[in-house]
This record gives C-alpha cells, structure tokens and sequence, in this order.
C-alpha cells in the first residue's frame, strides 16, 4: 500500500491495481473504520466459526485395541499408593526416602532406575531466549544450596524398538509431603508401568519420571529436560550424581544420567479433588506452553477422544468463568442464534447455527485460550516439553470420590490407567513425530478449535488499515509539501536539489529514540532486581521515574546533536509524516509479534491499532472547535488513558477478578512473572506498545 | 539483543544526518567503541551461527577448522568445512588460535574485522571525496554554478562512512566472526585505487576481492571505466553541447581546456592496471601453489573454492533464494539452472554497463547488488557494502522514490528473518516456505532498490540535462 503513497503524480492513466491502491488511499478513513470494525466482529464469530476436530494421523489409531490394564496391575498399584500414602516423613531422616521407595518398585517391575539430583534455578531474564536454542543460559551456580530435588526416573526398554524413541510419564509430586492426589497419580502411573513392563506391542521406549516438585512443578522438569538435552561435560555436574548409590541398600545403581532417545510425546499426570457436583469424573485439559505455543491438536484429540469415548470422563479445558454470565455476550448470542435459524430458515443448508449456551461456553473458553496464550506463560510442567520440541500435554483427573477413595480406590485407577495406556498404545503406533494436525490454533471446548487460517482473518482485518493509512499520511504531506516548493522555486530559474523524499528521516529518528528508549525500559527491571531487592510499589515506582528519566536523556543528548538540513521551515506538518512512521513502526510491530505469539498481537492490536489511527494534535481540534472535533479529542484522551499499560492492567484484572483486593504494586508483580518466564509479551509491552502509546502522547501534544 | 539490531538499524537514520566534520569524526569513534564492547559478549550475541551472517565461504568458524585441519597436515579443504582462500587462512588462521589470557576467545580475529571496517570507511570517505569533487567540478563546467547557491551539497563522502560503519549489517557482520569485512575492503580498496587512478593498487584490489569471494570479477568494467574515464560524472555529451555552444559564442578557455582533458578515454592507466593484473595474479597464485603443493595443487583448490560456490554445493538455508531453488529442482535439471542462475548475472553486466557507463561508482554499487541476490550464499555483509556506495549518491538521489517504503522493507525483513528461522528450527511450528518468503521479501526489497535508485539516477541526469538546455537557449 505503501509503495502507491510515493508513487509518481496522477498520470492520465495509471494501471488499475494502481487506481485501487489511490482509491483506498484516498478513502482511507471509511475503509480503516469499516475494516476494525469487521476485524472485531470476525473476533466474536470465531466460536461460530470453530471446527470439530478430527484425528489428522491415520497411524494414532486411537482405542483400536482393548485395554489390557487388569485389575491385578490396579491391586498392586493400591498397595503402593497405600504405602506412598502411609510413608512417614518424619522417621525417615535421609533426604532420599520416598524416591527410594518409588525407585525400589520399579526395580522391583524390572525397569532401569535412575536418580536426578537437581538444584532449583531461580528463572532468569533472558531477553533473547526466544532466538536462541532451550539450552542457553546453563549456569550452574550456588552449590552451596542445601536442599536438592531428586527426580527419580524409570525406564522401560522396549522389546521392539530401537532405543530411539521415547514417550514420558510425568507425574509431579511433593517429597517432603505427599497429598493423596499426587500419590493417586503415582499410582496410575504405576499400573501403567506394571503392565508395560510384560506387554509386546511396545516399539519406544517408556520413561516414567517421578519429578519431585518440592522447588515447584516446573521448575524440576526443567531440570531434568535440561540435563537429558544438554549433557555437561566439564565435570561441574558429575558431583551431583554421587547420591546414586542407594543410601539405605548400599546397591549401586548406574552412576550415569539414562537416557532413551528422542521423545515422541510427553503426558503430565495429575490427580485433583473435584469439587463440583457433576455426575462423572472430570478430565481436565491444559496445554499451553511458553509464549503461546501448543502441543500438535492431534494429542489434544487422541486424549479427548478416549477421554469420552473409552472412560466416559468429561473432558473439559479452561474458561474464563466471568464471562459466562456477561449479559452482552448473551444478548449478542442471543442474537447469532437468531440469524442462525433465519438463515436456515432460508436455506436449510445453511447449517452455521450455533445455540446460545454453546456460543457463550465457546467464547470463555477462546478468551482464556486466548488470554492464556498472549501471557505467554505455561499453565503446566508440559511447558517445558514444548522448548524441546515434544509435545506434551497436563491431563488433571479432578475426581470427587478423591476424599473417601478408600472405599472404591480401584475405579480411578482403572480408569486413569486404562486411558494413559489407550494414549501410549496410540502414540506407540507413530512412525514419525506429530505433524499432521495444526500446531496453531485455539480451542473453544475441547473437541472444537479455530485454525490459523480462520483466526488470522480478523488479526488481518484490524492492521490492515495501518499501511494504508500511514501510505496516505505519507502521501498528504509529500504533496502539501512539494505544492509549496513548487511555489517557491518557480521564483527562481534552477530548481534546486530538496531532499524531499528523504523528508520522513527526520520523524524516523524521533521514531527511534523512542523505540530506543523501549528498549533501554525493558532492560531495566533487570538492572534493578540485581541492584535493589525492596517492595513492589518502590520498584514500580524507581522504574517508571528512571524510564522518565531516561526519555528525557536521550530526547536531549540524540534529538538535538543531529538534525537534518531544509527542514525547519515545514514544522507545521511534521506531524502527519510523524503519525506516519509511527504508524508503521505499530505496524511492524505487531505483524512480527503475530509470528511469534499470535494471541499478543491480537490482544495487542485491538489496542493498538484505535489509538494509533486516532491520534490527531490536541491544539488543531481545539482550534477547530466543531461537535466532531470534540469527539475526537474525548476519543483520544480516553484512549490514551485507557491503553497506559498499568492502567490497561488494572482494568483487565478488575474485569476479571474484580478491583476488590488490588494493590499498586500488583502491576510490578505481574511484570515481573511475565520476565522470569521469557515472555515474549514483555518485550511487546516494552518495545512496541509503550513506544507507541509514547509517540501517540507526543502527536497529541504536538505544537501547531 | 533483538534491541541491539533495533536500535542500530535507526541509527543509520540518525547518523545519516550528522554532517559537520567534528561529528563526523565524533561518530567513527563511537561506531568503533560500540563494537568494542559488543565484541566482549560474543557467547551472549552468538551472531557466528546464525545463517544471516556466516554464510559457508565467509564463516571464520569454518576458517579456524581449515587451519587446524592443516596444522595436521591436511588438506585445509578435507571434509568440506573450509571453502575461503588459501591466503586467508595463513594470515587469518594463526589468530583463530592465539588466545590472549583471560580474553574472549576469538578477539584477536574480531579486531581484524574491526580494524578492516574502520579502513573500509575511510577509504570510503576518500572515494567520496573525489566523486563529490568531480561531480561539483562538473557542475560548474556546465556553467550550473548557481545550482550551489539554491541547493545545499551534503557532504556524502561523510554520510556514507557513517553509514558503513554504522549501519547494523555492517555491524552484526563485524562482530559476526566472518571474513566479509576483510572482503568488503579489497572491494572498496579496488576502488579507491581505480578512482584515484592509481593502477597497482586497483589491480591488486581486484586481484584479491576476486581470489577472495569471485563475484567482485565482474567489477573489471566499473574499475576499467574509473581508470579510463575518472570518476562518476554527468555525460559526455552534455559537455560537447554545451561546449559547441560556447565556441559558437566566445570561448572559455578554462570549460575548453576541462574539455580536452576529459574527452578521450585515456588508455595508459587501463594498460598499466592489466600489467599489475598480470602481475598480482600471478603473484597471487604463486603463493596459492606454495601453499597447495602438499595437498593437492591449484587445481584441488579452485575446484573447493570456485567450484563449491559455482555448483551451489551446500543447501543450508541463508537469506538468498538458490538454497531452496536447489533444494527443490530434480537432479536432473540440476546443471541447467546452475547455468541459468549464473548467465542471469553475466547479462546484466553488458546492457548496465552501456547504459551506467559515465558513472562508473554507481555501476559498481549496481553490480554489487545484484551480485548479492543472486549469489549462492549472500549474507548481511554484502548488503552493508552496497548500502554503504549507494550513500556515496545521496545528492544525486535526493529525490528518489519509495525510501521510506524500501526503509520499512529492510527493517521488517531482518527482522523477521531469524523470527522465522527460529519458528522452523527451534520451535518447529513453521516450516522451511516460512523462512525462505523472507529471503524472497529480501530479494524483492532489493530488486526494488537497486531500480529505483537506477532510475533516480538517470532522472538525475535527464533533469541537469533540461537545465543545461535551458541555459544554452
């Protein structure tokens, strides 16, 4: 679009793309308006839109056999949740009691056994995680640590396979003290390994890791993965294997970290008390790994297909539960429905109807899809998995009968038993990775997604009037512009060399001190966590005065060293080529942010892209005085104030949980967790939105 | 550091507007500081494996493989690691393995290409010197003098230093632990030389930038033309319009005196560089042959350094289009497209250079460009070089178009660019169509540039024309 901006005065004939091109330019207004609004409107039809999934990958297979989990495997797996449950932490003085236990039975089965000791790493900023590989950033530090993890990992080799492949149980569970839904997930992970143990059928390798989850879920997976990946060979790890030898029996186990090829998939085991009323067991589903990547739809599918088939569990993933009850999401469903019936009233092949329930239940569940992505922070230890390429996914059987299980404790063993094995027996059946079904895409209930095709139309819709927009900035003041050369230089009979298009650099270097500036804020938190360790409320406060601070610096010390020549005397209309470049600079922005975090930019752009276009300098509405040019500076004021991003936080936290208990400081919390974590929203945050919002205020204030 | 590339790439922006000569040298300095310091955290930047940077010729990883190789008495190119020339090796080799204690392992290498950007720009700067010279000389020739009073000249030998160095493609391929740097200088030494008219150095410039990385070959014609004709002007035939006029009226005896000067195609320079050809070459291959006698002679070595980039042997991805292209083709067709691909840059040459002949600088900048996207493993460097010489024109350019359009271009694809890769690599949610559609937005991008800044050139050129014409009549 751009490219039309620049191009040549209007010949007698140009070519019709061309013609379009000056047409959507010059009508840029109506087709911005006309195109956010269809951009937001295609956002809310997504739950109509959504699809049923299907299992993509002939070779999965899934409950083509008959569970042979039995009811021995079960009885034997009671025991040795009994004696999880039973086991006295207090007696027990060595560090290593339970992971002995687990270890002993698995031996016992005839798996190989391996202990992982493990420090707990406090997560680090890293503001390039994202280009690099998972295995930057070992540091091996602080061993003067007291209390270790130990992971304990079993294995079963499989009597068919090669040893290249592998598929992983996870189950996290407490060291120092078991609850009895952690030993329950033990339990099933048990009989699972009892039976794999003696079947045939079994062409990859089976890796049972019993993560001690006493430093946190995560943060032993992580470990562990990161040791299996990225093997340390400078000797700064080997004294952390020394405890290998079992300390009670003496036994010497093998001293080296095992290993069983790469992994095929990875499945998180967990056992909740269920706490609501429904008539069956409760599966639910969470898969959303760092910065908005997902597992292959495929696992999803396989899970959820046995899930309800096999087990006759109910199979739910995350909503957002105060949107259920929103009166303009039923009256807007209310009235999807309505043109539903209509329109197959009309034809009854027009099948897009969607009933009322359905279309609020779908749209919780795209917002928490949606808001759980933008994050970009994982809901689980699955997360991990996804950094090394596997895909993983958390099943969390929630389970009423939890409390008094020892009156029936077999049935959810059984059950969550018999539907791990139906997944591994599917997963077994791969010839190669996942990669037939989608890696991008959104649930909206856990049999139905929204695929990149569909969900990027209305991300497309929303940015596609900033090029166009900045090409008719751009255009505008490039003519005004030349109109009033040409008056000046007919005067004289040399037209002389203007650096006329290279006018813009003046308002890209404005553009890039500010830009600069996000970067310098971004880094600063981090600076500031290795200096100062006080409340959130100063260092929110420390923060926000030196980013001021900064701001102020650089505008001084870059804006004013260098300038460029013949271009004082067109002050009065810098400010559209201004909200041109900052227009592109959003545009850039949130098109590169879609390929690395779609649900960010999506987030993003619904903010971003009303208050770019927006933006008009205060003084020249003021000076209009007109009912529309009123509108327009409301419009602008509440829209900056509205997207300052403490303020956007605080409004989204009191939408969501309510404003009740919200402190100052909360928003530094939360900037602080997406840090840790490497989001990559953070770095949208600092480096595209608040730069925006910043050039935004300055077109505003802009003197005319 | 993704700030890092941000950042930089305004900074050119910035620094394009400096002009005043104690900024200038203000800048340099800063520009040398900042890699300095961005040289002392190569672990955390780790530009040497990504492919924008180090490509298979230019990569001094590869380098520093060759010479171990042959400090065991290999051949430096066994198992295919090593492509570069024989030279570079025995100079740049032994500082691949020098460490300095308590120093980052490859800094001594790194200062080299430091060191070589720093000469690059300057020489840069000298070259442009004489271009801006030339070009006010020429003005005032055709009696345009009043054009100075009306119109600002910026100093462009200034500006484009400071592009060079500091342009964030320069940069990352400095600190990028590759011998493009090294190239890009013999490439602008050729130059210098050519439009000083100092023959030996022109040809051993070219002798080496061709021995180094073959596609600055075809800058035989642009340094041919320099030493022929002196340095980038408006045409000739203005001259003599202007000049037929003038007789006609009273004679000027300085305009007639410039015109006899500058007439004729003066062949003694052009003679003297294809004697210094002769002579470097021969210098250059007889060092070569010492260095390859154990390990398989000078033919060993053409076929691993030409024969590896004519027959586009390695297929990992780099921001060009003929990795996939290859990838893709049948085996069959193979050798066909090989000559396609390689014919598509020779005819290029003959028509630009008939039609750029009285700019010989800008010729060089065109064919450096088009260079960079059709070679087999182009990186970041190449587009730094040619940046760097069209900035040599910024007053010739002034009024080209689509600059902020080709601006946002630029920094959006390298941007994207290793966005993509990491999305195919590491995350394995894309594939490898995601990142080649950036290599093609490059391609294109550049396509874009190198027609529209002809076209601004010879509208340039139409437009001193109309004026000259207006002042005869």
């Amino acid at each position: 679009m751009e490219t039309m901006s620049e191009g040549e005065p209007p010949k007698p004939k140009p070519r019709p793309i061309v013609r379009l091109g000056l047409f959507l330019i010059s009508h840029s207004f109506i087709v911005s308006v006309a195109c956010c609004a269809a951009g937001i409107f295609a956002l809310l039809l997504l739950p109509v839109l959504a699809k049923n999934t299907y299992i993509s990958e002939n070779a999965l297979m899934p409950g083509s056999a008959s569970p042979m989990l039995s009811n021995d495997d079960v009885s034997r797996a009671r025991m040795f949740v009994n004696k999880v449950v039973s086991f006295d932490f207090k007696t027990d003085s060595s560090s290593i009691g339970i992971q002995e236990l687990v270890a002993q039975h698995i031996t016992d089965l005839g798996g190989e056994v391996n202990f992982h000791k493990f420090l707990p790493q406090a997560n680090k900023f890293n503001p390039l995680h994202f280009f690099s590989g998972p295995d930057q950033g070992i540091v091996q530090e602080n061993y003067t640590c007291s209390s270790y993890g130990i992971n304990t990992v079993g294995f079963i080799r499989a009597p068919r396979g090669d040893g290249k492949e592998a598929i992983v149980l996870v189950t996290p569970y407490n060291s120092v003290k078991t609850s009895t839904g952690e030993a329950l997930s033990l339990g099933i992970a048990y009989s699972i390994f009892s039976l794999l143990t003696r079947v045939t059928w079994l062409a990859k390798d089976v890796i049972w890791l019993a993560a001690d989850s006493q430093h946190g879920e995560y943060a032993a997976v992580a470990a562990w993965l990161r040791e299996y990946h990225t093997p340390s060979f400078d000797g700064s790890g080997k004294s952390l294997f020394e405890s290998n030898a079992s300390p009670r029996t003496g036994r010497k186990r093998h001293n080296d970290f095992l290993r069983a090829g790469t992994m095929a998939a990875a499945l998180v085991i967990k056992v909740t008390d269920g706490t609501e009323k429904a008539e069956r067991d409760v599966l639910n589903l969470y898969a959303e790994a760092s910065n908005g990547q997902m597992p292959n739809l495929d696992l999803i599918n396989v899970v959820n297909y046995l899930a309800v088939n096999g087990q006759r569990l109910r199979v739910k993933v995350e909503k957002l539960g105060s949107l259920l009850d929103a009166w303009w999401l039923r009256s807007l469903a209310e009235l999807f429905h309505k043109l539903g019936t209509l329109a197959r009233s009309l034809n009854p092949q027009w099948n897009f109807g969607i009933s009322v329930a359905e279309y609020i239940e779908g749209t919780a569940t795209l917002a928490c899809s949606l808001y759980n992505q933008a994050l970009g922070v994982p809901t689980g230890p699955h997360g991990v998995f996804r950094d090394y390429q596997v895909d993983a996914i958390t099943m969390e059987i929630s389970s009423k009968r939890l409390a008094n299980y020892k009156n029936r404790p077999n049935e959810l063993l059984l059950q969550g038993g018999r539907l791990v094995e139906g997944v591994i027996l599917s997963v077994n059946n791969l010839l190669e990775k996942f990669h037939q079904s989608f890696f991008l895409y959104l649930l909206t209930s856990p049999n139905k997604f929204v695929s990149v095709g569909v969900y990027m139309i209305p991300f497309a819709l929303l940015v596609a009037p900033l090029p166009m927009v900045a090409a008719s900035l751009f255009a505008d003041s490039t003519q005004r512009n030349s109109g009033t050369e040409n008056k000046v230089t007919s005067s004289s009979d040399i037209p002389a060399i203007t650096f006329e298009s290279w006018r813009w650099l003046h308002a890209a270097k404005t553009v890039f001190i500010v830009h600069f500036w996000g970067a310098v804020v971004t880094l600063l938190p981090h600076f500031l966590s290795l200096v100062l360790d006080s409340l959130p409320l100063i260092n929110l406060v420390i923060w926000i005065v030196l980013s001021a601070f900064t701001l102020l610096v650089l505008q001084v010390v870059l804006g004013s060293s260098v300038s460029l020549p013949r271009m004082k005397q067109t002050q009065g209309m810098e400010w559209t080529l201004l909200k041109s470049v900052t227009i592109a600079a959003a545009c850039t922005g949130l098109c590169i942010m879609s390929v690395i975090n779609f649900a960010t930019a999506e987030l993003g752009a619904l903010m971003l892209v009303p208050m770019c276009l927006m933006a008009r300098p205060l003084r020249i509405d003021a000076k209009a005085k007109t009912l529309k040019s009123f509108i327009r500076v409301a419009c602008n004021l509440v829209l900056i104030f509205l997207f300052f991003p403490p303020v956007t936080y605080y409004l989204w936290k009191g939408a969501l949980v309510g404003l009740d208990n919200a402190r100052v400081g909360d928003f530094w919390n939360w900037v602080e967790s997406l840090w840790t974590w490497n989001s990559a929203t953070y770095i949208y945050m600092c480096m595209v939105h608040l730069p925006c919002w910043v050039l935004c205020v300055h077109t505003l204030a802009y003197p005319c | 550091m993704t700030t890092t590339t941000t950042t930089t790439t305004a900074t050119t922006t910035t620094t394009t507007t400096a002009k005043t000569k104690p900024h200038f040298w203000k800048w340099a300095i800063a520009s040398i500081i900042f890699r300095l310091i961005l040289i002392y955290f190569p672990k955390n930047l780790n530009l040497a494996t990504r492919p924008e940077v180090s490509t298979p010729v230019t990569s001094l990883r590869r380098l520093a493989e060759g010479y171990w190789l042959t400090q065991s008495s290999m051949s430096p190119y066994a198992g295919s690691m090593y492509h570069g020339s024989p030279l570079l090796l025995s100079v740049l080799g032994p500082l691949t393995m020098k460490k300095i204690e308590g120093q980052p392992y490859h800094l001594l290498c790194s200062l080299v290409s430091v060191i070589a950007d720093f000469i690059s720009a300057m020489l840069i700067r000298a070259t442009g010197l004489k271009l801006r010279m030339a070009y006010c000389e020429r003005l005032k020739l055709l009696g345009l003098g009043k054009l100075f009073e009306v119109s600002e000249i910026l100093p462009s030998e200034d500006i484009a230093a400071l592009v060079y160095l500091w342009n964030p493609f320069t940069i990352v391929t400095c600190v990028g632990f590759n011998t493009a740097p090294v190239e890009n200088l013999f490439i602008i030494l050729s130059l210098y030389g050519a439009s000083t008219r100092v023959a030996p150095l022109a040809a051993f410039g070219w002798v080496i930038a061709s021995h180094l990385s073959l596609y600055p070959t075809i800058l035989i014609i642009p340094v041919i033309l320099l030493l022929g004709n002196g340095p980038d002007a408006t045409p000739k035939k203005l001259l003599l319009m202007y000049k037929k006029d003038e007789g006609g009226s009273s004679s000027k005896g300085r305009v007639v005196n410039g015109l006899t000067e500058q007439k004729s195609f003066s062949w003694r320079p052009v003679g003297l560089f294809f004697v210094w050809v002769f002579i470097w070459t021969l210098y250059t291959l007889f060092m070569c042959g010492i260095f390859m006698r154990n390990y398989g002679g000078l033919s060993e070595m053409f076929s691993r350094t030409y024969g590896f980039i004519l027959t586009v042997e390695d297929l990992s991805p780099n921001i060009g289009v003929l990795w996939y292209f290859f990838a893709e083709v049948f085996e069959f067709f193979r050798d066909f497209f090989l000559i396609v691909f390689h014919l598509n840059i020779l005819f290029m040459i003959l028509p630009l250079a008939i039609r750029l002949n009285h700019r010989p600088c800008f010729l060089a900048f065109v064919y450096m460009a088009i260079c960079s996207m059709l070679k087999p493993y182009p990186s970041v460097g190449d587009s730094a070089l040619y940046l760097a010489l069209l900035a040599l024109f910024f007053n010739e350019l002034a009024e080209m178009q689509f600059s902020f359009f080709l601006f946002c271009g630029y920094v959006g694809v390298s941007l994207l660019s290793p966005v993509m890769h990491n999305l195919w690599i590491w995350r394995g949610t894309g594939n490898a169509n995601f990142y080649f559609a950036t290599g093609m937005a490059y391609a294109c991008f550049q396509i874009i540039l190198v027609v529209e800044s002809v076209s601004a050139m010879l509208n340039h050129d139409r437009k001193i024309r109309k004026l000259v014409a207006a002042n005869i009549s």
